[in-house]
């Protein structure tokens, strides 16, 4: 027995050292333009094992109560990560309460969900499952299901170094896969490096986006880009857009508790947005001209309206086409193409 | 009657006790301020131009008297490394911005920034208020943050 001791002891430590050799980290490739300011959990570094089973996760609707409902169903590749309703239809069959969001460039969201109720990945990725409208099943629930399969737990070993599943570890693994969505090449990022020529409308269209209009000296702006600008196309903000002058959803306010966030939501990404109909937190709106219509003529003045919307726009119907035109230079083709993205079953 | 005293009472010492501005990080003592707690500090009045190119009267407290109540290392202590911590500033609507603790210390700056509280003698408008950061002689306004909600003093890395 103490002879044994010595081999015990070395073949555990290359079990270890084997555990860590095949599970390298993930080499997350930054687009210089996005910076790093942003967070990953210290207790859950991304690693290969850990996308890859994320991803499995990310597409297999053995997640939901009756099997029907994956993630995916309401944020598909091709649509940027959403699902072209403007609300959407879980297990229940009754509509979600708001409008599915793109998943691209999470790692530089702070707030999820449109009221920005969970802080981190790993805490929202529960959500849905546990809802009834969504997935319908506690992820408790959905850990047991998967335990019984042969596929899941020597991936749970791989990724995480146990086999035993729990919903913390789901949805650590799912947080890394959607960690590893960037978008950053789409016209626009190749107008930015040289490698794309703008036409004449889509440039028209950029210079309404990005300036503010200055009627003394003759600047026409949209200035799309004071809560929509940096190379993201989102801030990490909240605001009344004006849709309604007497809002029914509370948004912001219902997490906070203070009345000036009533009515306020996520400023969401425009990257792919010509993907991303139908538009708003409640999908009122089904295409980009009723976008920048709302903006340019439509404002609802209410009691939290954002004071950046106070004074209306007006833009003309051709300035309108060239912002249009300009919007959809951010449709990122290679990131709805990704096969390391799409669904691995 | 009495029900409806109590209602009062309840519905009133809610509404009153709400944080309404956060100061934490790299303090002694982080805290969560009420109104109340705010109308007890010191306040000074500036005159400093808007947006709008107009030089307005504006009353609040200079920031450096909310660092000195949670214990930053400000005056004499902002020496050696503590010369690059920096406050971060945090709107309601998520906006933030930044100044390095000696913008705000009096021993190294002639200006002094305050958490506005009226305009020209009257609150802030909603929107604006209820505090917002007034940063006289600035060109640009951008760094006068509208509804504050939170300070957050921090070291650079």
């Amino acid at each position: 027995m103490t002879r044994s001791l010595p081999l015990l002891l070395s073949l555990l430590l290359m079990g270890i050292a084997f555990a860590f050799t095949t599970n390298p980290p993930y080499e997350l490739q930054i687009p210089p333009s996005f910076g790093h300011r942003y967070t990953i959990p210290e207790d859950n570094p991304l690693t290969v094992e850990g996308v890859a089973l994320g991803r499995f996760l990310f597409y297999d609707s053995l997640l939901s109560k009756n099997n029907t409902i994956s993630c995916s169903s309401c944020h598909q590749q091709a649509l940027a990560f959403t699902d072209g309703f403007n609300l959407s239809i879980g297990v229940s069959g009754r509509p979600t309460f708001r409008n599915s969001m793109s998943l691209a460039n999470l790692l530089w969201v702070r707030n999820f969900f449109w009221d920005g109720h969970s802080k981190t990945l790993e805490a929202q990725a529960l959500i849905p499952m546990n809802h009834p409208d969504e997935m319908g099943l506690a992820p408790e629930k959905s850990a047991q299901k998967l335990q019984q399969t042969k596929f899941y737990p020597k991936r749970f070993q791989k990724a995480f170094g146990t086999n035993q599943i729990t919903p913390k570890l789901m949805a650590q693994a799912l947080a890394q896969f959607e960690r590893t969505l960037i978008s950053a090449n789409s016209p626009y990022d190749q107008y930015l490096r040289g490698k794309y020529t703008l036409t004449p409308a889509e440039k028209r269209g950029l210079d309404l986006f990005m300036r503010g209009s200055n009627p003394d000296r003759g600047i026409r702006g949209a200035n799309c880009a004071h809560c929509h600008g940096g190379a993201q196309f989102f801030q990490n903000r909240f605001h009344n857009n004006g849709l309604d002058a007497s809002p029914l959803d509370p948004g912001r306010q219902e997490v906070t508790g203070f009345e000036e966030d009533f009515a306020r939501f996520r400023v969401p990404t425009l990257r792919n947005i010509a993907l991303t109909a139908p538009y708003m937190h409640d999908g009122r709106f089904k295409t980009l001209e009723e976008v920048v219509n709302h903006y340019s003529d439509h404002i609802a003045q209410s009691r939290t309206l954002s004071a950046d919307l106070r004074g209306m726009i007006s833009l003309t119907s051709s300035e309108k086409k060239d912002l249009i035109a300009f919007l959809h230079t951010l449709t990122d083709r290679e990131f709805i193409r990704n096969p390391a993205f799409s669904n691995p079953f | 009657m009495v029900n409806y005293v109590v209602l009062f009472w309840l519905i009133f010492s809610s509404a009153s006790a709400q944080t309404v501005l956060k100061v934490s990080g790299e303090v002694a003592q982080p805290l969560h301020l009420q109104a109340t707690d705010l109308k007890v500090l010191p306040h000074v009045e500036i005159k400093a131009a808007d947006r709008d190119g107009k030089e307005h009267r504006y009353s609040g407290i200079p920031v450096i008297e909310l660092l000195k109540k949670v214990g930053v290392t400000v005056g004499g202590q902002l020496r050696g490394e503590n010369l690059v911590k920096y406050a971060l500033i945090r709107a309601a609507d998520g906006y933030e911005v930044l100044f390095a603790l000696p913008e705000l210390d009096p021993e190294f700056s002639n200006r002094t920034i305050i958490l506005a509280e009226s305009m020209d003698g009257a609150a802030l408008p909603a929107g604006m208020g209820p505090y917002r950061i007034v940063v006289p002689e600035e060109k640009k306004p951008a760094r006068w943050i509208r509804e504050v909600r939170e300070i957050e003093i921090r070291f650079a890395k």
